[in-house]
């Protein structure tokens, strides 16, 4: 005989007491559609609070539809709440989507790395955000304003493309009109719609920037769609930013969360684990990461 | 460490011994028409000893095809539950390499987050080795492996003429071996070691693994993985029969009576092209070189660095199984090493 620890087993389907891909239970508090794609949650655990930091990211599940990994988009916070802007694109996404208030689903995580905060207390802040880009970022964001002291110039810059796709449309509102921080927007694209403001891709927002921004002291936390980040981190270069002052975000499939699946490495880097949030000092030389 | 003696025979009289007890599960290599495979045994006479490899590698039993993680009620979140199915299980015949897979899998299974639906297969087994008595042509894992296979096995066969000795290299395999019919080894050390060396490679990796981290960062952009990459068919048959491939896919199944459900994980590879595909259908991996490439990368650097231990074994199943006759590790250095950039 051998030994029996832990498990019943009889080669019959027992019960495991623990398992890393076993979702706790949240309740949906708040839906509202932001676009005709993308719609903001509020999501409340049954037992805890999240304890996420800003740039983390959970795993949202349907209980047979599946798992899909989804940004954070409220900042760090004691209570049992927590923000997430949901993009409609696939079948998981589509059953939150069809979610009423009072619904459950199940959520494990937080997972991955998160926006240095605490280290760039007393620096400069040039947040670049593209589309859902803005969601992760978001929760950087809010918890700089909250702690606005804590750093010098925050610049904020979003791009989507055209006036449709606007997220946190109040909160942008917000962001333009106080005085203490810099807010840009533009869209890519704007064909006989109704948008007084400026249109070009994100990188035309940056020579506005040049000579207010000094890069020595400025930390660029750049997140968006992966066709961005090429063309953003030229321009940061141009205006000099070294590249252990720029920080990614990276977008994978990040199947478990849990750097098992395989689905999300690039290179020797487990995106789930390592990242999303990166230096881009640290993974420029590999050769999968942007 | 003990070391005894048992004749052959013996042996598998007490193989059929212990399939009397069932409360343990006996897993052996038998023959399959002109091929070998893992398989449970019904009798001891199933049981072969004498093979040059098998179709999959033991893996199956740890890591299964197609295993339920979590059983629910659709749509209801607070209806889940983790499962898992396992039974004591006694494993005959493992070749070394395969064993040295094992190890790699006890490690990425454990290692940071621990996968328990692995964990506890796994911790309910025993291990028997045997130093391969066959050749085959698409060995090489004396040039990748490093005795790692002692590190997992409870109990090593050596075959010599009509004994079998044997290696207790745990408490749990010296228990099982209690009530065989053992003898104190009296072969000389050098007869011992002339026997486990009695299959020579036809083949090894052209480059010594310790510095295969950096020869393949040196030769990321290598004609080789365009080469070879037109070549692939993405069909997954490299990944599908290897013993370290251990990626997987999440997917939730619904009963058509839709009052249960569960969540199944299941092979996956690399190799297969929907592999780094995200919702939006942004393809990191999209092309057949960049996959073929990530292959290798994964087996000569990236599990390395994270584990400690070169992830192929030289088990020559995927160079057998590829459809195009390119997926071995060996063609694919050798090529590098005739193609120096």
């Amino acid at each position: 005989m051998q030994e029996k620890e832990d498990c019943q087993c009889t080669g019959k389907e027992e019960i495991q007491e623990s398992s890393i891909y076993l979702p706790e239970v949240a309740t949906l508090l708040r839906k509202e559609k932001m676009t005709q794609f993308d719609s903001f949650f509020e999501f409340e655990l049954k037992d805890r609070s999240l304890g996420h930091l800003p740039g983390q990211f959970a795993e949202i599940s349907i209980p047979g539809i599946g798992e899909a990994p989804i940004s954070i988009s409220s900042p760090p916070s004691d209570v049992k709440t927590f923000e997430m802007v949901i993009r409609k694109v696939g079948s998981v996404t589509g059953a939150v989507h069809a979610l009423e208030k009072g619904d459950s689903v199940g959520i494990r995580g937080p997972f991955g790395t998160s926006f240095p905060m605490d280290g760039l207390k007393g620096k400069n802040l040039l947040f670049i955000t593209g589309g859902i880009g803005l969601v992760p970022a978001r929760s950087a964001i809010k918890y700089a304003l909250e702690h606005r002291k804590d750093y010098k110039n925050i610049w904020i810059l979003f791009g989507c493309k055209d006036p449709d796709q606007r997220l946190f449309t109040k909160e942008l509102a917000e962001w333009e009109k106080r005085a203490d921080i810099d807010f840009y927007e533009t869209v890519d694209r704007c064909d006989g719609c109704d948008w007084q403001g400026h249109v070009g891709v994100i990188t035309t927002l940056l020579p506005k920037l040049e000579h207010i921004v000094d890069p020595f002291s400025t930390y660029a936390i750049v997140v968006g769609p992966p066709v961005m980040y090429k063309y953003v981190i030229l321009g940061l270069r141009d205006m000099e930013f070294p590249d252990d002052h720029i920080i990614v975000s990276l977008e994978r499939r990040m199947k478990c969360g849990v750097g098992k699946c395989g689905h999300c490495q690039m290179d020797n880097i487990y995106v789930c684990q390592d990242g999303p949030v990166f230096y881009y000092n640290d993974i420029k030389h590999l050769k999968e990461a942007i | 460490m003990d070391i005894v003696k048992i004749s052959k025979d013996d042996f598998i009289a007490f193989i059929g011994k212990k399939l009397k007890d069932k409360n343990t599960k006996t897993i052996g290599v038998v023959r399959k028409g002109s091929h070998y495979v893992f398989d449970q045994l019904h009798s001891e006479k199933e049981l072969c000893l004498d093979y040059d490899v098998t179709l999959l590698p033991p893996k199956k039993y740890f890591q299964p095809p197609r295993e339920t993680l979590l059983k629910f009620a659709p749509f209801k979140a607070d209806s889940y539950v983790a499962v898992n199915v396992c039974e004591p299980l006694t494993i005959v015949g493992v070749h070394y390499y395969d064993l040295a897979a094992i190890y790699l899998m006890d490690k990425a299974f454990s290692q940071d987050e621990r996968d328990d639906h692995y964990i506890q297969k796994r911790k309910n087994s025993l291990l028997i080795g045997i130093y391969p008595t066959r050749h085959y042509k698409y060995r090489f894992a004396r040039s990748v492996t490093r005795g790692q296979y002692r590190k997992v096995a409870d109990l090593m066969l050596i075959h010599i003429g009509d004994n079998l000795v044997v290696e207790v290299l745990t408490e749990k395999g010296k228990k099982y071996l209690e009530g065989a019919n053992t003898e104190e080894n009296d072969y000389s050390m050098k007869e011992v070691e002339d026997a486990k060396n009695l299959v020579r490679d036809d083949q090894k990796l052209p480059v010594p693994i310790e510095l295969v981290p950096e020869y393949l960062t040196q030769n990321h952009s290598h004609g080789v993985w365009e080469h070879f990459g037109e070549k692939c068919f993405s069909c997954g048959s490299c990944v599908l029969v290897c013993p370290t491939c251990y990626c997987f896919d999440v997917m939730d199944e619904v009963e058509l009576s839709l009052e249960q459900g569960k969540r199944i994980r299941v092979w996956d590879g690399c190799l297969l092209e929907e592999f780094a595909r995200v919702a939006d259908g942004h393809n990191f991996r999209r092309t057949r070189s960049g996959r073929f490439r990530h292959r290798i990368f994964r087996k000569g650097k990236h599990l390395p660095l994270k584990y400690g231990c070169f992830g192929c074994v030289g088990c020559g199943r995927c160079a057998d199984a590829c459809t195009s006759g390119i997926a071995g590790p060996v063609k694919i250095f050798k090529y590098m090493e005739d193609h120096k950039s």
